[in-house]
């Protein structure tokens, strides 16, 4: 049939597909390419002291804004199961943050490190040599336009101004935004990644003042009228104003890389930390759960599996056998995704692996005991496949799509372990669906002839009769 | 003719029972409360210091045993900072308690003595998934009870998508009841443990429902006690068996696993069968009622 070659090659490419993330580029040891979280082995921790200005009047809600604003940071960046803890000890406030693995922990510093106020800049002047502020007239050109210079996260220096075109009611320090997300650029002749983001109400009308100030025509160019974003004292970004912005709603348009939009989506979108984070300490920690209870807990794991198998084995016969092959089938495809989309496992994420071994397990039940009644009704065998199949497509749809529509939820509102669970959750289902109607589907198929052995029709017959 | 079960006939004394357990759970949570990990409530973190010593977490929980309960019960997690020479081992110990400042002094004492190790710092620590779980997720699931309601509407009707919530809803809050009945901790494995178990009761309803569905077109007229008795019989073996099944991972895993797995394994255990349970004895009554 073609359908069946058509279900093999898909079959096949998408096991080959899960099998080469999962052990290619191998690294040592079986299951090196799955990245566990901080509950199974443990990761990188850093500790910084939360500097607050004396006299601040609720020193811990500062605490609780800057906890805010790096969850934020870290989720937006994708390290959905780190973990942020308030600590306090000798009456000073600490926050501690755990990132899972210790690959990118420098790259996650960078992220928290970004301590300072976020805000919008007149370019004035750019540079590519070393430290401009030594060269006598650079520093003189800084001085004479009451400007600084600052260094970009390009490389460049540039010259920049918070007054913009001298206006001091032109200052826009830490707007509120109200998104930042990374876009596929569209316009012909641009390539990779631009940023979209849209302010508060409240800034809508300065930044329309701003934007009239400093524009230019497309096509034209002004050295001296460009926009900045700085932040940490650091230009995040400069560009000209090609556009008078009169709704608050603005793109970043400089052929980024989709890693650089994330990035500068993520900086805009958490804003600045109200307080000044010092490192005071920097290290690992063990896996939280405990050696002995995951050792403990995998071992239960397949056994409970094993049990699952055997049942099935039992109950369904040759059905079975199909049964468990999907399992053990859409195990391999969970496992390759969360591989390959760099997931985090954690027990949370196990959770969620235990549902796909539940849903993958009933749809291949639904559609058993569907084929069963077609036989017993007295139908042929491959008939009574196909139709089994036929009629258990709409349950099986109904029963992943709510719960894939309750991942996609979790996913949205959650932060952190919620996240992550529902990550898994998500992928588990999608793969159990593609398993059961496809994989199972097939294999049935070439089963077919021996599903005709009398025993199996008799056993069909005797459900009749019973 | 296979015997039929004659479910909706008993529906009385099972509604009966439900509410029962409903109430001794509401009575439980509302009296008893919930016995929050440190996740949750936040407490304390000693960290230990050891030089030349190959000291293990079983050691130190041990030692510790003797100084108090909540101890016992504690966390404990090698930790390595940047710059510490090799031969140093220093382990968080981390307990769901804040202590006073004497009490602080006197645990101090303790450990030092038992385990002739310093401790370098005693850290008060809040919870890192109270605050998590607390933003977003009570608007995920009002949210997800909403789309789902409409999902079912549209393709069932409108009494379906009522009756797997309120199913959904008895489900949640009798495995809840049985975590503070039980004083089993409340962590993050915990939480998931209930998001799994939405999903999984869900996936139960929603299977009967579509069988129901079904039976109402194709047997047109008929008395719809009738059709959702028949419509529980046949998926009847598939109920058990993927009950059965989900059962057997969680109920080995409460079993066998870990001290900090057993919330995860209990949630689950006690999910599967009131979820099973509900779909069977909890959905089909609300749906008769309300279609006749």
């Amino acid at each position: 049939m073609r359908g069946d070659k058509v279900r093999l090659v898909v079959v096949l490419a998408v096991l080959i597909g899960a099998l080469l993330a999962l052990f290619w580029p191998s690294k040592g040891g079986w299951m090196s390419n799955i990245r566990l979280g901080l509950d199974i082995k443990g990761g990188a921790r850093i500790e910084y002291l939360v500097e607050i200005e004396e006299g601040t009047e609720n020193p811990t809600d500062v605490v609780d804004d800057v906890w805010t604003v790096l969850r934020n940071r870290l989720d937006a960046a994708g390290y959905t199961e780190a973990s942020v803890k308030k600590v306090f000890r000798e009456n000073k406030s600490y926050i501690v943050v755990e990132i899972p693995g210790a690959t990118d922990t420098v790259q996650a510093e960078k992220l928290i490190g970004s301590t300072g106020v976020l805000y919008f800049a007149q370019v004035l002047d750019e540079y590519l040599g070393d430290d401009p502020t030594k060269v006598p007239e650079l520093a003189l050109e800084a001085k004479r336009e009451n400007a600084t210079w600052l260094r970009g996260r390009d490389g460049k220096w540039y010259l920049v101004k918070k007054e913009i075109m001298g206006r001091k009611d032109l200052v826009l320090e830490a707007p509120r935004i109200i998104y930042a997300r990374p876009e596929v650029e569209t316009r012909t002749g641009r390539y990779g990644y631009k940023v979209s983001f849209e302010l508060a109400k409240e800034y809508v009308e300065k930044f329309k003042k701003i934007t009239q100030a400093l524009y230019v025509p497309e096509g034209t160019y002004d050295p001296k009228k460009r926009l900045a974003i700085v932040l940490d004292n650091v230009v995040q970004f400069a560009g000209q104003v090609v556009a008078i912005i009169t709704d608050g709603k603005a793109e970043i348009t400089g052929n980024f890389s989709l890693e650089e939009a994330k990035q500068l989506a993520a900086i805009l979108r958490s804003g600045a930390l109200p307080a000044r984070l010092v490192k005071t300490s920097s290290g690992w920690v063990a896996p939280l759960l405990g050696r002995d209870v995951i050792d403990s807990s995998l071992k239960a794991g397949i056994i409970g599996i094993i049990l699952v198998l055997a049942y099935m084995l039992v109950y369904y016969r040759a059905m079975g056998i199909v049964a468990d092959l999907a399992l053990i089938y859409n195990t391999i495809l969970l496992l390759g995704v969360m591989a390959a989309g760099k997931f985090i496992l954690t027990l949370p994420g196990i959770a969620g692996i235990i549902l796909t071994i539940g849903t993958t397990v009933d749809g291949n039940v639904i559609i058993y005991e569907r084929i069963k009644e077609e036989m017993r009704a007295g139908k042929p065998v491959r008939t009574s496949i196909a139709a089994g199949f036929d009629r258990s497509l709409s349950t099986i749809l109904d029963a992943n799509i709510t719960t894939i529509l309750t991942g996609l939820i979790l996913y949205y509102f959650g932060t952190g372990t919620v996240k992550g669970f529902a990550i898994t959750l998500i992928i588990g289902v999608l793969g159990s669906i593609f398993v059961n109607l496809v994989f199972s589907r097939l294999l049935l198929d070439a089963l077919a002839p021996f599903l005709k052995t009398p025993k199996v029709v008799e056993e069909a017959q005797g459900g009749n009769k019973r | 003719m296979r015997r039929e079960i004659d479910f909706m006939g008993k529906s009385r004394i099972f509604i009966t029972i439900s509410l029962i357990l409903i109430a001794i759970s509401v009575v439980s949570i509302f009296t008893k409360g919930f016995n929050f990990g440190v996740e949750f409530t936040g407490g304390s973190e000693i960290v230990v210091r050891f030089e030349n010593k190959s000291i293990t977490e079983a050691d130190i929980r041990k030692a510790i045993s003797q100084i108090s309960e909540e101890l016992a019960s504690s966390r404990i997690v090698q930790v390595r900072s940047a710059g510490d020479p090799a031969n140093v081992l220093k382990y968080s110990i981390v307990v769901s308690k804040i202590y006073e400042p004497e009490e602080k002094q006197k645990i101090q004492e303790e450990i030092e003595h038992l385990l002739s190790g310093k401790v370098v710092s005693f850290n008060e620590i809040s919870g890192t998934a109270a605050e998590e779980i607390k933003r977003g997720t009570w608007t995920a699931i009002l949210v997800a009870l909403v789309v789902l309601l409409i999902y079912i509407t549209i393709r069932f009707r409108f009494i379906f998508g009522v009756a797997a919530i309120i199913a959904l809803v008895h489900d949640v809050l009798i495995t809840m009841g049985f975590f503070s009945i039980f004083g089993y901790e409340i962590n993050v494995a915990a939480v998931a443990a209930f998001l799994t178990l939405l999903g999984y009761s869900l996936n139960d309803t929603i299977v009967l429902s579509d069988r129901i569905r079904e039976n109402m077109k194709r047997y047109r007229g008929r008395n719809i006690v009738n059709i959702v008795n028949m419509s529980i019989n046949q998926v009847l073996a598939r109920t058990i068996n993927t009950s059965l099944t989900t059962f057997l991972v969680v109920f080995v895993l409460l079993l066998f696993a870990g001290n900090a797995v057993k919330p995860f394994a209990f949630g689950m255990t006690v999910g599967t069968v009131v979820g099973t349970y509900s779909s069977l004895y909890v959905v089909s009554p609300i749906i008769v009622k309300w279609t006749k």
